[in-house]
């Protein structure tokens, strides 16, 4: 046979091929062991030497082409394999996999904004004593958070911790400063029930001391936090506030994400929304801790509060209620 | 508090709107709950900080909107009580005052010859708009004089006490009947104004019944005195009543007030009551208060602010807030006013001028200092929380308290609350598990079929103080669906879960033993141990807490991580295919399938992998026998296993698994 009649041949029969089968058939008879083309390759012999060289090259050029032709056919023979019908819209064979709670989720990615930004992060007790939740933190001593009516005391005299401020006198009294802090945890406070108020709660506070800290820094340093847990976009208010333990204090609003600033029932008509409380830490908690020469400022972030404003929740109790139908609404990566 | 903006227009000219104005407040840090615009006024409803009982009157938030609006104040209350008045016997009155404690000052000016009437709308229709009913023209003045400049009054009918006023402690047990008809019981730590024979009013709080001015009064004696605010704060939540006089004086009235507040009362009373002032004004302490100074530094201020404020406008500040500079300007001291006794030191000075200048005013700034040594806590408990999710678990968060009854069937040492919200519930937990069974429950009722939920927290002893733990409960089934028919969760569920854990936690020297937890059903419970340390108990809780079956697990989570390995190290790939051989041995059926599988793995000569894949039970394997099937994977990391290596391996585990009483299965 002659090369290029072989060649159309092949060629044709590569292209005719139904099935995987044929096709391989159709391989073996061109490029198998005792095929055609191997045969004539083999007939090089037979040729005057000087033509010897080009005739091996056009030979070998085929088999390329055609191995190639039929390893493309063969692609195209398997894509269009038919396999028996099946329902499709069966429902598919789902792991069990659950959630962590709406506070944990925050929590890391409050926490993370933190670590960016320096700060360690320190545990301490839930059972504290009158001197570490309020005396040390300037709390004076006929102060109204020390009633029994806003505080959980224990029948040995102790109490549960209102805040997780203590952590901080706790480090203060082990480290000097310079310091960064963040303390995170479970605080108590009496507290009925309801839908803004839980006797148990998360807070995360955080503390800064060092020389000439400012409130330009406590300013600074919430802004990339509600930065980066409300957007870039959102819009921030530090507005002048009282508490015994900072001195001057301030409270942090953002812009209500509900009406974008416009006013709304959420807002009640305001445009912003309280956030968070802090300021410059009150002279005497330093001066008490031996050091005078130091400023620093503290925040403290009630983590229920954040989640409310940033998932628009409405009811406190819905994080203590582990109603499935709630927590199975929180997956990490939609947050 | 509410106040309304026409009677602070009274005081201060006011260029903005009632929004604009709200806006302005709440920048000042008065915050404004509530705007309620009507036809020609507006009523503002406001929080005060506690640190501000001067903000608590019109007159002192028109010092404040002055102040930030470059303003003077309109109105000023200057009046003199009047010189001359009948001495008359018949108008005697004595005041005593048994502690300058708990009674710094006291002010009684009797009025005589009052005409009791409705109050004029002027008065009234404010009261209204600020939240007090009117009820007729001598009261009404009272109440109006506390919004107006923010002291409390109180009216007593003269012909109803004796002519003595006694401010003393109330004797234990002694009671009252206030103005409001209820019964008081009084005790030792509740200040009382009393004549000669009983309490007529308690101080700062309410007045009596009895000594109340009615429709019949003629004659009055008009109280304007300071009470010490933490005694009164104590009275009035003890007695749980909150009044307008105590929400004052319970934050430190301004004493610096009482004879402007009475002066300004006998006018009112004259002007709409036809009152005369007869007998001599009394006055327990005319000079009470003393000027207080705060040393200043512009360059602290500034540096605390982190803002260059220049002096003169600090100056300007200090001007329009009646606080006066004396001294040289290297080591000034800021004299301040009565009114503003929450100023005590320079950062409370830092704090009026960034109020003034306006906290927007401040550029934010972040800049790393020093280095901070970082230690970051509590990584590990996160790290297990991640876990839990991808075992099928849903993160549950409780409050932490209790019934004690559980502390009791644990045999633990609780720790109670002196005070609980919930009677029933008065001790720490001990255990994370009843809250999480009720909540296991709750689900089951509102129609979940498959609930597992976990929670990672401390639990409270009086032996072991606080101690981080995890737990979780798994109850229900797994609903059928089109491949799989349903099935209750059982231990084995659970247990694979548990096992899980430890896998993904690195923990790979621990071991399982008989619970004795009486939290759990000893016949469907294991404890885990890591060496040789019980770390906590995992199966079947007992029906007698739960009702239903709950399987739950609670460790300890320090001790738990203790057995973690932390250094991962690799080791190796096996690229030699193993050989899979499956065994069916016949066995009693009360004997534990772990004695065989350990066997196995004693016996075999080369690595290998054990799976039980089948457990039967049958009349021909014979009564109470039962037969398991393992299918073993042998293999080696160097090379692939001869048929003969196998063999050898395989024969030993036959002649070990007799010696067990095992035989082949036909």
């Amino acid at each position: 046979m002659k090369l290029n009649e072989l060649e159309k041949n092949a060629k044709k029969e590569i292209e005719q091929s139904v099935c995987v089968d044929e096709l391989e058939k159709v391989r073996i008879r061109y490029l198998g062991r005792k095929c055609e083309l191997t045969r004539i390759l083999h007939s090089i012999g037979d040729l005057p030497m000087e033509e010897r060289p080009k005739f091996g090259r056009v030979v070998n050029k085929l088999k390329n082409e055609l191995e190639g032709l039929i390893e493309k056919k063969k692609r195209a023979l398997e894509k269009s394999k038919t396999l028996p019908w099946a329902d499709l819209s069966l429902p598919g064979r789902r792991p069990f996999i659950g959630n962590l709670h709406p506070l944990t989720i925050l929590y890391q990615e409050i926490i993370n904004v933190f670590i960016e930004m320096g700060f360690s992060i320190v545990f301490g007790p839930e059972i504290e004593t009158e001197y570490y939740n309020f005396t040390a933190l300037n709390t004076p001593p006929d102060h109204p958070a020390r009633d029994m009516q806003d505080t959980f005391y224990l029948k040995d005299g102790r109490l549960l911790r209102t805040q997780t401020s203590p952590v901080q006198i706790r480090t203060l009294e082990k480290h000097a400063p310079p310091l960064r802090i963040i303390s995170p945890g479970r605080c108590y406070r009496v507290d009925t029930f309801d839908p803004l108020h839980s006797p148990a709660f998360m807070q995360i506070e955080g503390l800064w001391v060092d020389r000439d800290v400012s409130m330009a820094d406590l300013f600074g340093t919430l802004k990339i936090f509600t930065r980066k847990i409300f957007g870039e976009e959102t819009i921030i208010e530090f507005l002048p506030s009282y508490f015994p333990f900072t001195e001057p204090s301030a409270d942090l609003w953002i812009q209500c994400p509900f009406c974008r600033g416009i006013g709304c029932t959420v807002c009640k008509k305001k445009g912003r929304i309280e956030t968070l409380g802090c300021g410059m830490v009150h002279p005497n908690i330093l001066k008490n801790m031996g050091y005078p020469e130091f400023t620093g400022f503290a925040f403290g972030i009630g983590l229920e509060r954040i989640a409310m404003i940033k998932y628009n929740i409405n009811d406190m109790r819905l994080f203590y209620q582990n109603d499935l139908k709630f927590l199975r609404q929180f997956n990490e990566s939609k947050l | 508090m509410r106040v309304n903006y026409n009677w602070l227009t009274e005081w201060v000219d006011i260029d903005l709107e009632p929004y604009d104005l709200a806006d302005m407040l709440d920048h000042l840090g008065i915050e404004v709950e509530e705007l309620d615009i009507t036809a020609n006024d507006a009523i503002f409803t406001l929080e005060i900080t506690p640190n501000r009982p001067d903000l608590i009157s019109v007159q002192g938030l028109a010092r404040e909107i002055a102040a930030k609006t470059d303003k003077k104040l309109k109105k000023v209350i200057d009046y003199q009580i009047p010189e001359e008045h009948a001495q008359n016997k018949e108008f005697a009155l004595a005041v005593t005052t048994e502690s300058k404690e708990d009674c710094a000052r006291y002010i009684a000016s009797i009025i005589h010859e009052i005409e009791i009437r409705p109050s004029p709308p002027i008065i009234s229709e404010r009261l209204e708009k600020c939240g007090i009913r009117s009820i007729n023209n001598i009261i009404d003045i009272t109440n109006y004089v506390l919004l107006e400049v923010g002291h409390p009054l109180h009216a007593f009918d003269y012909n109803k006490i004796g002519k003595e006023i006694i401010v003393r402690r109330a004797k234990n047990g002694e009671t009252i009947k206030t103005l409001e008809g209820e019964e008081k019981e009084l005790t030792n730590l509740d200040i009382v104004i009393a004549d000669n024979k009983k309490p007529i009013a308690i101080a700062g709080v309410i007045g009596g019944e009895e000594s109340g001015v009615s429709e019949t009064s003629r004659t009055i004696v008009l109280e304007s005195a300071y009470f010490n605010p933490t005694l009164v704060r104590y009275t009035s939540k003890r007695l749980k009543l909150s009044t307008e006089s105590s929400y004052r004086f319970e934050r430190k009235a301004d004493i610096g007030m009482l004879k402007n507040a009475s002066a300004y009362a006998i006018y009112l009373l004259k002007e709409y009551a036809n009152g005369k002032l007869v007998g001599k004004v009394i006055d327990t302490n005319p000079s009470p208060y003393i000027h207080k100074e705060v040393s200043f530094s512009y360059e602290k201020v500034n540096r605390l602010l982190g803002k260059d404020v220049k002096k003169e406008e600090v100056d300007r500040i200090f001007n329009k807030l009646s606080l006066q500079k004396r001294g040289n300007d290297n080591h000034p001291k800021i004299l301040i006013p009565s009114f503003r006794r929450d100023i005590e030191i320079m950062e409370d000075l830092a704090e009026e001028i960034g109020r003034f200048i306006g906290y927007d005013n401040i550029e934010a700034t972040f800049g790393y200092r020093s280095e901070n040594p970082i230690s970051l806590e509590g990584k590990e408990i996160l790290a297990v929380k991640k876990i839990m999710p991808s075992l099928g678990f849903y993160e549950a968060m409780n409050i932490p308290f209790i019934e004690c009854s559980w502390a009791e069937i644990q045999d633990k040492n609780p720790i109670e609350l002196k005070n609980p919200l919930w009677s029933d519930k008065s001790i720490l937990r001990t255990t994370l598990l009843p809250s999480l069974i009720s909540s296991i429950k709750r689900n089951l009722n509102s129609g979940e079929e498959r609930v597992a939920i976990f929670e990672v927290g401390r639990i409270f002893t009086l032996d072991d103080g606080e101690e981080e733990m995890i737990a979780a409960t798994l109850a229900g089934e797994i609903p059928p669906n089109w491949y799989e028919e349903k099935h209750p969760i059982d231990f084995y569920d659970l247990k694979g879960i548990v096992v899980t854990l430890l896998e993904k936690l690195n923990i790979q020297e621990y071991k399982f033993s008989g619970c004795k937890d009486s939290l759990f059903k000893e016949e469907r419970a294991l404890s885990l141990l890591i060496n040789t340390e019980t770390i906590g108990c995992f199966g079947l809780l007992s029906q007698d807490v739960c009702k239903v079956d709950i399987y739950g697990v609670e460790f300890n989570l320090q001790k738990l991580l203790s057995g973690s390995t932390k250094r991962i190290k690799f080791g190796g790939t096996y690229r030699y295919p193993p050989v899979k051989r499956d065994l069916s041995i016949v066995i009693d059926e009360g004997k534990p399938y772990e004695d065989f599988k350990n066997a196995i793995k004693d016996a075999v000569v080369n690595d290998v992998q054990i799976e039980l894949i089948d457990i039967y039970k049958n009349s021909s394997v014979g009564k109470n026998k039962k037969s398991l099937t393992f299918r073993l994977e042998l293999y080696h990391p160097e090379k692939t296993l001869t048929d003969e290596e196998i063999e050898e391996d395989m024969e030993n585990v036959i002649k070990k698994l007799s010696k067990l009483g095992a035989h082949l299965r036909k």
